[in-house]
């Protein structure tokens, strides 16, 4: 296995690392929006080190650049999806209890 | 067990849980979201199948469409009974023997496909050995519009007569206001400027590249359904009560297209229904797609006509 | 060997979509069954990422982009819709 493929290999290794740590944080945490700040968080940067990693891997900068733009578009759309299930679930607390876990 | 074994099998086993848990679940809302989910792993499975055409296609309608419908349709009922509307009866009686039923009849055809023998010179390698004279480098492309025209216009008829059907359904009165996001909301309108550009470049790329590649008029047009949705999800497109003339020839545009090549192809001197090179496919895609797209926003925002909103 | 590693990266992503499943049938909130709608996206995304290497098929980081873009739907759908109550 030449350096480049461990390398890439390791990289995609350690972005399912990030994943499962996200899984963790969803089902572990206490209430929504530690959730929410786990998942995207910790998502979004496994995402980053899969990309990287598969991006080694291909070998193609044409590839690596989708690769890289791919995950910029899933930066912006689970920013934007987060906030608004964020927003939603503020406004229902509002209405009902308060559902925050004690700090 | 190799690792290939590993996924198909887990893939498999998912389907198969997924689905049971969708239809024997007891709160709707949650089967909802486990069933946006099968649709996801239906297109993570043509994937590992290498049916990519598929997968495109899957993706596209499961994320851009399904979800967002059974998410408002819930609402709708939530809306309209209550919590009530939205309670999961006790299953009906037949439920177990139809569905034991299915599963066999399924499950004979399953294994008897798998069952039969490669007969040299069937219609699958005829396709590929003709492939080249179309001027075509995707096969499924070239079924759809080449070898199966006519099917392919009978199913576009489908669509366009699934869109009359809603409407004569829903009758005459004003489209009542979809309960939308207001693009003022923060990051709303960041979202727009990036991705509805996005999808239309994507669809365009699609639409190019599905005479050599995976894609094609079908695909292209499922996710310039996602920007229709987009569109009227945010609120830039208000549902109007009537469908204007531009709608109306944007409907009809797919459909008449490819009844006008391929009857015109006769007075070229060909037999109908065929392409009379990569231009007639290539015009034909892109009036499939355009129709297909307004077509399915306009079912998705159940209304006649779609309008820019003015604020 | 590659091979290997990147299978066995699909299948661990494959686990943890399978393993969101379970805060969608507990999560008390509809936004909790929502959140867990992102994990699936975000996965599903890896997936099809590393299965366009691993099968060496590269339209399915065509499908990756499409899917990235049009994620943020269903999300859209549901909180433009659920107006009052977080109880779904």
């Amino acid at each position: 296995m030449s350096p480049a493929e461990a390398v890439g290999l390791a990289l995609v290794v350690v972005g399912c690392g990030f994943y499962g740590a996200g899984t963790v944080g969803l089902l572990r945490f206490p209430d929504v929006y530690s959730r929410l700040h786990a998942l995207t968080k910790a998502d979004n940067q496994g995402l980053f080190f899969v990309v990287l990693g598969l991006g080694v891997l291909a070998g193609h900068w044409r590839v690596a650049l989708l690769l890289i733009a791919i995950w910029l578009v899933g930066l912006v759309s689970a920013a934007v999806s987060a906030h608004l299930i964020a927003r939603h679930a503020r406004r229902s607390d509002r209405r009902h209890t308060s559902r925050t876990a004690r700090p | 067990m190799s690792v290939g074994l590993l996924v198909d099998v887990m893939l498999g086993l998912a389907l198969v849980g997924l689905s049971l848990r969708v239809v024997t679940g007891q709160s709707l809302f949650s089967d909802i979201v486990q069933f946006i989910l099968f649709g996801l792993v239906v297109a993570l499975s043509w994937s590992r199948l290498g049916a990519p055409d598929l997968a495109l296609a899957e993706a596209a309608i499961g994320a851009g469409l399904t979800g967002a419908l059974m998410l408002m349709a819930y609402r709708r009922l939530v809306q309209g009974g209550g919590e009530d509307a939205v309670r999961i009866g006790p299953r009906p009686l037949l439920a177990l023997p139809v569905a034991a039923l299915t599963g066999t009849l399924v499950a004979v055809i399953g294994l008897v496909a798998l069952g039969v023998q490669r007969v040299a010179g069937a219609a699958g390698d005829r396709v590929l050995e003709a492939l080249p004279g179309t001027g075509l480098g995707n096969p499924v492309t070239g079924v759809l519009l080449v070898y199966r025209g006519l099917d392919t216009l009978l199913e576009l008829a489908v669509l366009l007569v699934a869109l009359l059907g809603a409407w004569a359904v829903s009758g005459d009165a004003a489209p009542g206001r979809l309960h939308q996001v207001d693009r003022r909301t923060p990051l709303v309108g960041a979202l727009l400027t990036s991705m509805a550009p996005l999808t239309i470049l994507i669809a365009t790329h699609l639409l190019l590249a599905g005479t050599d590649a995976p894609g094609g008029a079908f695909q292209a047009g499922a996710v310039l359904t996602g920007c229709g949705v987009l569109l009227v999800l945010t609120g830039t497109l208000r549902p109007t009560a009537a469908a204007g003339l531009v709608t109306r020839l944007l409907l009809v545009s797919g459909l008449a297209a490819f009844v006008l090549i391929g009857v015109g192809a006769v007075a070229l001197g060909r037999p109908t229904m065929t392409m009379p090179g990569t231009w007639a496919i290539y015009l034909v895609e892109t009036a499939i797609m355009v129709s297909i797209a307004v077509t399915m926003t306009l079912l998705f925002a159940r209304s006649r006509g779609l309008a820019p909103e003015r604020s | 060997m590659t091979a290997a590693v990147l299978g066995a990266a699909v299948v661990f992503l494959l686990l943890n979509l399978l393993t969101g499943l379970w805060r969608i049938v507990v999560g008390p909130t509809a936004a909790d069954r929502m959140l867990a709608l992102l994990l699936f996206g975000s996965t599903t995304v890896a997936v099809l990422l590393l299965m366009a290497q691993w099968l060496g098929d590269g339209a399915l980081r065509t499908v990756a982009l499409l899917f990235v873009v049009l994620a943020t739907i269903a999300t859209l759908a549901f909180v433009g819709t659920a107006r009052e109550g977080g109880r779904a």
